[in-house]
């Protein structure tokens, strides 16, 4: 004979996974994860002009600026859009009946770019287009109008060509770090850390929220109708409670699982479909993603940080779970526990947010404070490792209290629990739970 | 033998049980009555190990009740206590195995109840497609399919046709006979006469009555004369001394008295009509109990 515990263990697992709504959720899940690696390539297996490059016609009154327009574009393009003879088609008007509204009208995307000689600024310019133009490709024009000008200038100043290489030639930086352990990469890593951050950081809070839901609905689904006497009288509440949150741990670790795969797939796929350089997806950024982690020194780091990681955010869905339990039995309804979870969710919220923040506000007191308070650790405490602002001591101590919390979930909450799970009024429950506390 | 002995319950300062004392033997179905909030859900707790007692002790067979001899105890809740999600063979195994049975002795055990109660097919239907009735057939199953030595049973009637009440009372009498002790609570107290040999009535956690229903019949003082005859005036009959109240019931009269000794007085008031019946009957446990909570909510 099975012992109860892992009976009621299995019985819990089974009632999830065996579901056909988590089947169905998975398979969604799957194609979501799939489809959002592979965008690019869905786009443009639907069709559209993506070989068409955006228009600018020059047209130049001053016979010297259209050409440093067309140099400038790409050198300071390059910084703002990257590689931008891939994206426009400069055009020097030399037609004299040219006219702006019948080009613009025939191709919407156009932009028509007026250049006039000023006495007082060398030259000034007027940008023509149908509507609004995208905000990176307008401060392109006007970086590449400006560098136009200052190059007009020093022209009029009579410096000899060799010289003006010299001006306007980018400046050679050699970057220097003093601080051994702050390598040059680090920045590079930083950068790294903001992109990579959503995609840990998500499937945790999902986990997060399935977890809390699971155990919050199940207790809640015994309790309400009243199946919990029969089952009390079979086992003891602490073998019911422990039961619940190792199935709840036991599911969110299935599910992370199964996440990962999905993600394993959906890079499998990209590779097997291919990407598109035309659109630029989410797909593309996952690749960049891995791409940058292997060019750092991250790699390395990654060794202490995933084992790390993992601890702290395993011990806290521990204590997500212990928080759900408990929370769940002094509830008589899904209905009550649905808004007793909102201050959860908010919880693991606050850590994400710190976490972004984190990368703002280097070395602020406040949010490595908060890197060690269970619960919202779990997202702080690996962020501000990866970012360098804190060592593994710091993340030592995090874990640390996540397990002394969940010692006083455990020690505390099974009295609460205890109680809990057999009242079903909510006259008195304050009471009820500071007397259970006590005794 | 269960055996309560002064057994006590606080809730705070609420004083939920107080002082109560029985005992069941092996094969006795023992009635515990009282109104809704008197403690008997307390008691039932305490006697399932859920609750700690404040004072006294409860032991089964001798022993203390904790949860290494809880697999020996059958209990069916006044409410639906099915987790209603799940189909009837899911049910049977979840409480089945709870109870420390094998898969096969579920599935036998189970299956033969079921043949037994008419419900054959339910095995793979939800518990929230079946009918109130029906639901209180799976949830009774459940209760007794692992042969309990300890059966509490609240209300197990609840929502059965009589037909199914039938099937119910030859099941628990067969339960009794092999050797089950049965607690029975119910409101329907022909029911708990129908059953019960001992009973307890509680009231705010007290005890106001208990003993054999026999001899509290016999020790109730009021009683109940049921009159047949011709020319017998009933308003005559209410104004005489000792009489609480006259009903007609049918082509008869039923007289309630306050005491036996005024048998003699209601006779001799009609000795000179023409008389076919005059039956001096004990009260009903219904009356009793009427009689003996109500004077506690004063009337």
């Amino acid at each position: 004979m099975e012992s109860k515990l892992k009976f009621l263990i299995s019985v819990s697992l089974k009632r999830k996974i065996k579901s056909k709504w988590f089947l169905f959720a998975n398979a969604i899940l799957l194609i979501l994860i799939v489809s959002i690696a592979n965008i690019d390539s869905i786009i443009t297996f639907f069709g559209g002009d993506f070989d068409e490059k955006q228009k600018i016609h020059i047209v130049d009154e001053t016979n010297v600026a259209a050409s440093i327009f067309e140099e400038q574009i790409v050198i300071s393009g390059e910084g703002i859009l990257g590689d931008v003879t891939t994206q426009f088609e400069i055009i020097i008007v030399e037609d004299e009946e040219f006219d702006y509204e019948k080009v613009i009208e025939e191709e919407k995307d156009d932009i028509v770019i007026y250049l006039k000689y000023n006495e007082e600024n060398y030259i000034e310019a007027k940008v023509i287009s149908d509507a609004y133009i995208e905000m990176m490709t307008y401060q392109t024009i006007v970086a590449a109008l400006n560098n136009t000008k200052s190059t007009i200038a020093l022209l009029e100043s009579d410096i000899d060509m060799e010289e003006l290489t010299r001006i306007t030639t980018p400046v050679s930086i050699e970057r220097v770090v003093l601080d051994e352990s702050k390598d040059s990469e680090q920045e590079l890593q930083n950068a790294v850390m903001t992109t990579i951050f959503p995609f840990v950081v998500l499937p945790f809070f999902m986990l997060t929220i399935f977890l809390v839901q699971m155990i919050g609905a199940e207790v809640n689904d015994e309790k309400s109708t009243r199946g919990m006497e029969i089952i009390i009288s079979s086992v003891s509440p602490e073998k019911h409670f422990f039961a619940k949150i190792l199935a709840g741990n036991l599911f969110v670790v299935i599910q992370g699982g199964l996440l990962f795969i999905f993600g394993g797939i959906a890079l499998l796929s990209r590779k097997i479909f291919g990407s598109s350089s035309i659109t630029d997806g989410v797909g593309a950024e996952i690749t960049g993603i891995v791409r940058q982690v292997m060019d750092t020194d991250l790699g390395d780091q990654l060794i202490y940080v995933i084992p790390l990681t993992l601890i702290l955010m395993l011990l806290t869905f521990v204590a997500y779970s212990l928080l759900a339990g408990i929370l769940a039995s002094m509830t008589t309804n899904i209905e009550d526990f649905q808004q007793l979870q909102t201050p959860i969710i908010i919880i693991s919220l606050i850590g994400y947010y710190l976490a972004i923040m984190a990368g703002v506000f280097t070395g602020a007191v406040f949010i490595k404070v908060f890197s060690f308070i269970p619960l919202i650790s779990a997202i702080l405490s690996p962020s501000l490792l990866v970012l360098g602002q804190i060592g593994v001591t710091e993340v030592l101590i995090s874990i640390a209290l996540v397990i002394g919390l969940n010692f006083l979930l455990i020690k505390y909450g099974l009295k609460v629990y205890k109680v809990g799970i057999l009242n079903y009024s909510t006259t008195g429950l304050w009471k009820k739970m500071f007397k259970a506390l006590k005794s | 033998m269960l055996k309560v002995e002064n057994v006590t319950k606080y809730y705070g300062d609420f004083l939920a049980v107080d002082d109560l004392s029985f005992e069941v033997e092996k094969g006795e179905i023992f009635g515990l009555l009282g109104v809704n909030g008197a403690g008997k859900t307390t008691t039932f707790r305490m006697i399932m190990g859920l609750l700690d007692l404040n004072e006294g002790k409860i032991s089964l067979n001798g022993e203390k009740i904790d949860y290494s001899m809880t697999d020996k105890i059958g209990f069916l809740t006044e409410e639906r206590s099915l987790l209603t999600k799940l189909t009837v063979k899911e049910q049977c195994e979840y409480y089945g195995k709870l109870k420390g049975m094998t898969q096969k002795e579920i599935e036998e055990n189970a299956g033969f109840l079921l043949k037994k109660f008419g419900v054959p097919d339910y095995w793979d239907r939800k518990i929230k497609e079946l009918s109130k009735g029906n639901q209180q057939k799976i949830q009774f199953i459940t209760a007794i399919m692992h042969k309990p030595d300890l059966l509490i049973l609240d209300e197990p009637f609840s929502g059965l046709d009589p037909l199914n009440v039938e099937i119910f009372k030859t099941e628990i009498k067969e339960m009794a006979a092999n050797g089950c002790m049965i607690i029975f609570s119910s409101h329907r107290m022909e029911h708990v006469e129908l059953f019960c040999k001992k009973i307890v009535i509680i009231q705010d956690g007290k005890s106001v009555l208990a003993g054999e229903i026999s001899k509290i019949k016999e020790d109730f003082r009021k009683k109940n004369i049921f009159v047949k005859g011709e020319g017998i005036d009933k308003k005559e009959l209410e104004k005489t001394e000792g009489v609480l109240s006259v009903s007609e019931i049918g082509d008869e009269l039923e007289v309630k008295i306050q005491d036996i000794e005024h048998v003699d007085v209601v006779f001799n008031k009609i000795k000179d009509k023409k008389i076919f019946k005059f039956v001096v009957e004990q009260p009903s446990l219904n009356e009793i109990f009427v009689a003996k909570v109500g004077e506690k909510f004063g009337e």
